[in-house]
């Protein structure tokens, strides 16, 4: 299989000395979605910003479609479509106004602008709305705008950053949709950052998790979840405590139980090494050949969350409801001021 | 031919949206007319001496003073070109022009064709104003032709001025006081609406070397007099020559600061 994109040691620090990226290492695949997932300030933007060439990276190479990116320029351009995490809509300008200019930037003959473009916008659902100011649609329809004109040139990489940032969860469902059809039905690769971790979860084929500039773990998101090695399966068991003694014994004893912790009253969380599912029936069978009924059974796999937790020490979700109120808080002042 | 193309395109965005926005159409259109309405007619009375009529080389104060409010209108409007990188910066806009692959130079390129197309439509409109108001333009339809290009020269040399000056600076405020800082003096330490002859030593000094005093004399020329090469051609020249190496200066601006 083909590397559509290869980094090898990228390391880029700011003017001000802020170290953003710290030797970071990836490549994607062709027709793959690669997941970048990590929490504000991770260095997910400054990862693609150098990828596309937008900044010089401080040291390390890239490679994007076999081309050197600060070589070539041109090339990476041409082949690459790129929705950056701030929807960089010119609102004054109409829907269709707007990517007809982005086809124009690309070069891209006038008729073939005007077929591309009633394509990607009807596929995006703003054709009805194509001759409005684009100042008058809402945060999604922008969105979504930015990213059919990220694509007017039928670009071989997509790149994504923060797609779904700000959207109520149907607009990300929505969103999660045109992905997953760009690379099903236009054979696309697609490279997304987030720091939703179901948007990472649910998408990718493979996720990077990155920390403070760092790619901390990476591999497809069931592996990644798989290594954290364990499930946690929670009991709640309807007899009282009397008689639990014995089949807390016959739990621990067997080979794949690592732990049996007691978290309330007649609720009992046991830690398994992977497979928690198919322990499941015979913790019921054990309780009942003891007389022991059972309330309710729950079985929780680890999340990308857990691995992120797992690899950093740190919730990923620690401070982020904030910066949402202020991207929002400032889409909404961008209005106001039209 | 890609450059030309996205040079058109970059000033196209400008264009499209400086129609939308009616009022600010209407204003750009309403000022011309105070200005030589209001000035011409309160300054009229004093050419009315022989002396002053020999300083301004016409009996029509109107007819001296429409040369200046063409320069000064493409002034003004040029000027304010930079703040539409500091607001794409903002918006993210400027950053989308540099993921896609036109080259950067056609950025203040386009800015500065839309501020002189902007201004040739201003200047057209003062034209046909002041033909309204009785001047008579020496050098006739062609002379006009030809004062246009110089006005959309002038305006060149400024709004590429501002638009180097927007590359560096970061907020729309800090863009507009330098460039009022600079634009007042620049107006009026040039022979655009007083005669040299009527300014102090010092103050003829500094019209003598202002480059609005050099575009202001092949308009005047055709205004007044009519075709003479002679008399016109070291303001063109040094007009369209600063007009180029500003120009030149602004793309060198943009190719560097924005290769971070
Ligand atoms: N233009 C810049 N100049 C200086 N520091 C920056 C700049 N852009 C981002 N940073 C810093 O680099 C770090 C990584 O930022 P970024 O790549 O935007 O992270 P993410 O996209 O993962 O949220 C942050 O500490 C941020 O403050
Ligand atoms: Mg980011």
């Amino acid at each position: 299989m083909n590397n559509a994109i290869e980094v090898e040691n990228l390391i880029k620090v700011y003017k001000n000395g802020v170290r953003a990226v710290d030797g970071v290492s990836f490549s994607v695949h062709e027709r793959e979605i690669f997941g970048f997932l990590g929490p504000n300030g991770a260095g997910k933007s400054t990862t693609i910003k150098c990828v596309i060439g937008l900044l010089r990276p401080t040291s390390g190479t890239i490679r994007v479609l076999g081309a050197d990116t600060g070589q070539d320029p041109g090339v990476v351009k041409r082949n690459i479509g790129y929705a950056a995490q701030e929807t960089a809509v010119d609102d004054r300008l109409t829907g269709w106004e707007n990517l007809y200019l982005q086809g124009r930037f690309y070069h891209l003959p006038r008729a073939e602008i005007r077929r591309r473009g009633e394509e990607v916008l009807k596929l995006f659902g703003l054709w009805e709305r194509r001759n409005d100011v684009a100042g008058t649609y809402s945060g999604g329809m922008l969105k979504r705008l930015d990213i059919a004109c990220a694509l007017i040139h039928r670009p071989r990489i997509l790149f994504l950053d923060e797609p779904t940032l700000g959207l109520d969860v149907q607009t990300r469902k929505t969103i999660w949709e045109y992905i997953e059809m760009l690379r099903g039905e236009h054979g696309m690769t697609i490279f997304l950052t987030t720091h939703y971790m179901e948007e990472a979860d649910a998408l990718s084929d493979r996720v990077a998790i990155i920390d403070r500039g760092k790619i901390v773990a990476l591999d497809r998101p069931g592996a990644l979840k798989a290594g954290i090695g364990w499930d946690l399966i929670t009991v709640r068991f309807s007899t009282d405590g009397g008689e639990l003694g014995g089949l807390l014994s016959a739990l621990l004893a067997l080979p794949e139980v690592r732990e049996v912790r007691e978290t309330e009253d007649g609720i009992y969380r046991i830690a398994v090494e992977r497979n928690g599912d198919r322990l499941i029936p015979r913790i019921v069978r054990l309780a009942e050949a003891r007389g022991i009924g059972i309330h309710s059974i729950r079985l929780k796999r680890p999340t990308l969350n857990d691995v992120y937790l797992h690899y950093t020490g740190r919730e990923i979700r620690e401070a982020e409801g904030s910066r949402e109120e202020l991207i929002r808080s400032r889409v909404m002042a961008r209005r106001i001021r039209r | 031919m890609t450059f030309l193309s996205d040079v058109w395109y970059v000033a196209w965005r400008e264009l499209v949206k400086f129609f939308r926005a009616k009022v600010r159409v209407v204003v750009t259109l309403i000022q011309p007319l105070l200005w030589l309405g209001l000035m011409g007619n309160v300054l009229e009375g004093f050419t009315k001496s022989p002396y002053v009529q020999q300083m301004l080389g016409t009996s029509s104060y109107l007819s001296f003073m429409t040369p200046g409010i063409i320069l000064m209108t493409v002034l003004f409007g040029g000027v304010f070109s930079g703040l539409s990188i500091v607001w794409d910066r903002r918006i993210g806009y400027l950053e989308k022009l540099m993921a896609v692959p036109i080259s950067r130079g056609a950025i203040p390129l386009g800015k500065m064709l839309a501020a002189a197309i902007q201004g040739g439509i201003q200047v057209l409109v003062i034209i046909l104003i002041a033909t309204a108001f009785g001047v008579r333009f020496a050098a006739g339809p062609l002379g006009v032709l030809l004062i246009l290009l110089v006005a959309m020269f002038f305006s060149s040399i400024l709004s590429g001025f501002s638009l180097a000056l927007a590359v560096r600076v970061k907020t729309q405020e800090t863009l507009m006081a330098v460039v009022n800082f600079l634009t007042m003096p620049l107006m009026f330490t040039s022979n655009a609406l007083f005669p040299r002859e009527a300014m102090p030593g010092w103050l003829a000094a500094i019209a003598k070397v202002n480059p609005v005093t050099h575009a202001v004399a092949p308009i005047r020329e055709l205004t007044l007099r009519g075709w003479d090469w002679g008399a016109m051609y070291p303001g063109i020249a040094v007009t369209v020559g600063l007009a180029l190496a500003i120009g030149i200066w602004a793309q060198w601006t943009f190719r560097r600061a924005t290769a971070e």
